[in-house]
């Protein structure tokens, strides 16, 4: 279990994280969303150990980030938004590297490399410069380089910006990969529809505050606004307002109403008995990006 | 640490423009600058080339503050000093790791300028224990600077500038150029405030008087005050340097 206990963080007078308090899971995918400058990588680096100076304090399995600093070290796997590898260097020497960094060697880490490097699928490009690599290549090195220590939470920020589809979809069989292995996953991404695949509980950080939290189920179900939404050349709100109310948008209507499932039964019955063929008729379900918007709203944010 | 040390050191040796401003460039100058004044009569060819390989080997030292900038401040824009900072390795460890290798290169450095002195001009070399504790105190010297400003400077552009002016202007002001009492009065006033002077005069003493450690034991002394300087202020900023360092 990871227990975020009254963390606050300041950088001059800007507060980046503003008391928060959660906990994870033990073997569980937790994912950390918000909007640029919410305090996403402040908490993150606060958890890795890159930022000592803070309030309040995190427990990983009952050691402290604070007091316990090397321990928590030793069992965290950091995956950071930025591709940190040596660019000079091969794939198995920057293995190598950042094994005896987390104090692997040996035949023990010579293991272990043969093991990630097919775990990312790079065993046949293990000692090709990464200079020549792709950017899917790189990222999953990336990957390989935190989980080389058999760390018990990997905590990956971002980790798939940039990359083509296959790519991505290595990195989700990894992930899940490694939550069965047992390990805890604290995922950051700006891709809700990610977080929302993989991971099973989520908070959402908007000014340094934790704004909601829980199981994917239960913010899905708290927030559920499932609606109906049809198209149809021609058709005018006037002709929905019965069933509800209709919101017009360039692709079609919007229907909110009470019971969802009925409605439709009554509107497609509707439309058989008047001959009318919609183009789109379909139940429309929340997904966890309109939660993200409810939350933090639809301004941009550019503060980094 | 070792596995720090190990890296930097296979990325130094795969770095064409370090290659260039540690070994190609010196010798050239070391070349072009003995072959222009032995043209002259104010120097006999031992004082010429006793002044220039040591003088262009300490200026050129200072050159290695470039490559240790880059390096640190390459790590820092690129993520990599947070990630490292995320290992278990200890800061000192992480500092220590990443310093040695680039003191290797300056000591590798005085040998090749020192071995190219004595095989093209006939440098005399004079007490070998006096030279290697002099070259081992100016490659802490000159690495120990370079470590300081990769912590300060916010841009690689100004440490690359902070760099020649600290080795171009302390060679011309530290007499590695030519012998200070062809200079001013106040130049020579000045000298004995920056540490180059006090590294060629160690050498000068070495390989023309035929000096013991025991002669120049103040040029030691000052050199080292020097490197600790910048060893404190490095280990001191390292904090903030981290503070600053992009995850």
């Amino acid at each position: 279990m990871i227990n975020v206990q009254g963390i606050s963080k300041r950088y001059g007078s800007i507060k980046a994280l503003n008391d928060l308090d959660f906990s994870i899971n033990e073997r569980s995918c937790f994912g950390l969303v918000g909007p640029n400058g919410a305090g996403k990588s402040t908490f993150m680096k606060i958890l890795v150990g890159v930022i000592d100076r803070f309030d309040g304090d995190i427990q990983v399995f009952n050691q402290s980030v604070k007091k316990d600093q090397l321990a928590v070290k030793r069992c965290i796997g950091y995956v950071p938004q930025d591709i940190c590898l040596e660019e000079t260097l091969t794939a198995n020497d920057n293995l190598t590297y950042f094994g005896r960094l987390y104090g692997l060697s040996g035949e023990h880490l010579r293991n272990r490399i043969r093991v990630v490097l097919e775990q990312i699928g790079l065993s046949e490009r293990a000692h090709d410069k990464i200079s020549k690599f792709s950017g899917g290549m790189k990222r999953r090195l990336n990957i390989g380089c935190a989980i080389l220590h058999e760390p018990s939470v990997i905590v990956l920020d971002e980790p798939t910006v940039g990359i083509d589809p296959q790519s991505r979809h290595s990195i989700f069989s990894l992930i899940s990969e490694l939550k069965e292995l047992g390990s805890t996953i604290i995922y950051s991404s700006h891709y809700m529809e990610e977080v929302e695949q993989i991971c099973d509980s989520v908070g959402f950080i908007d000014k340094g505050k934790l704004v909601e939290h829980g199981t994917m189920k239960q913010v899905l179900d708290k927030h559920r606004n499932a609606a109906i939404f049809v198209a149809k050349d021609g058709m005018v709100t006037e002709e929905l307002t019965a069933y509800g109310d209709v919101m017009q948008t360039d692709a079609g209507f919007f229907i909110n109403c009470a019971d969802p499932l009925s409605t439709m039964g009554i509107m497609i019955e509707h439309f058989r008995e008047n001959g009318i063929t919609p183009e789109r008729l379909e139940l429309s379900q929340t997904r966890l990006e309109d939660i993200f918007f409810q939350l933090t709203g639809l301004r941009l944010r550019d503060n980094g | 640490m070792w596995a720090i040390t190990l890296t930097e050191l296979k990325k130094n040796a795969q770095d064409k423009g370090l290659w260039f401003w540690t070994f190609i460039l010196p010798i050239v100058f070391i070349v072009g600058f003995i072959a222009i004044f032995s043209g002259g009569e104010e120097m006999d060819t031992q004082a010429l080339v006793t002044q220039i390989v040591p003088g262009y080997t300490v200026m050129f030292s200072f050159f290695i503050m470039i490559s240790i900038v880059i390096a640190f401040v390459k790590e820092r824009d690129g993520g990599m000093v947070a990630r490292i900072a995320s290992t278990p390795l200890p800061i000192n460890r992480y500092f220590i790791g990443k310093w040695i290798p680039f003191m290797l290169i300056v000591i590798i450095q005085i040998i090749v300028l020192f071995s190219f002195g004595v095989l093209v001009y006939d440098l005399p070399l004079g007490d070998p224990l006096s030279l290697i504790v002099l070259s081992f105190v100016l490659a802490f010297l000159s690495t120990s600077w370079g470590m300081a400003m990769a912590v300060l400077v916010k841009t690689e552009n100004m440490g690359i500038a902070l760099t020649q002016i600290i080795a171009l202007g302390g060679a011309m002001l530290g007499g590695l150029w030519m012998p200070l009492d062809m200079m001013p009065a106040f130049i020579q006033a000045t000298a004995k405030f920056l540490p180059q002077f006090w590294a060629l005069d160690g050498y000068k003493n070495i390989l023309l008087e035929g000096g013991t450690i025991m002669d120049i034991w103040l040029s030691i002394l000052i050199l080292l005050s020097f490197g600790l300087i910048g060893a404190i202020i490095a280990f001191v900023s390292y904090p903030r340097f981290l503070r600053q360092s992009k995850s």
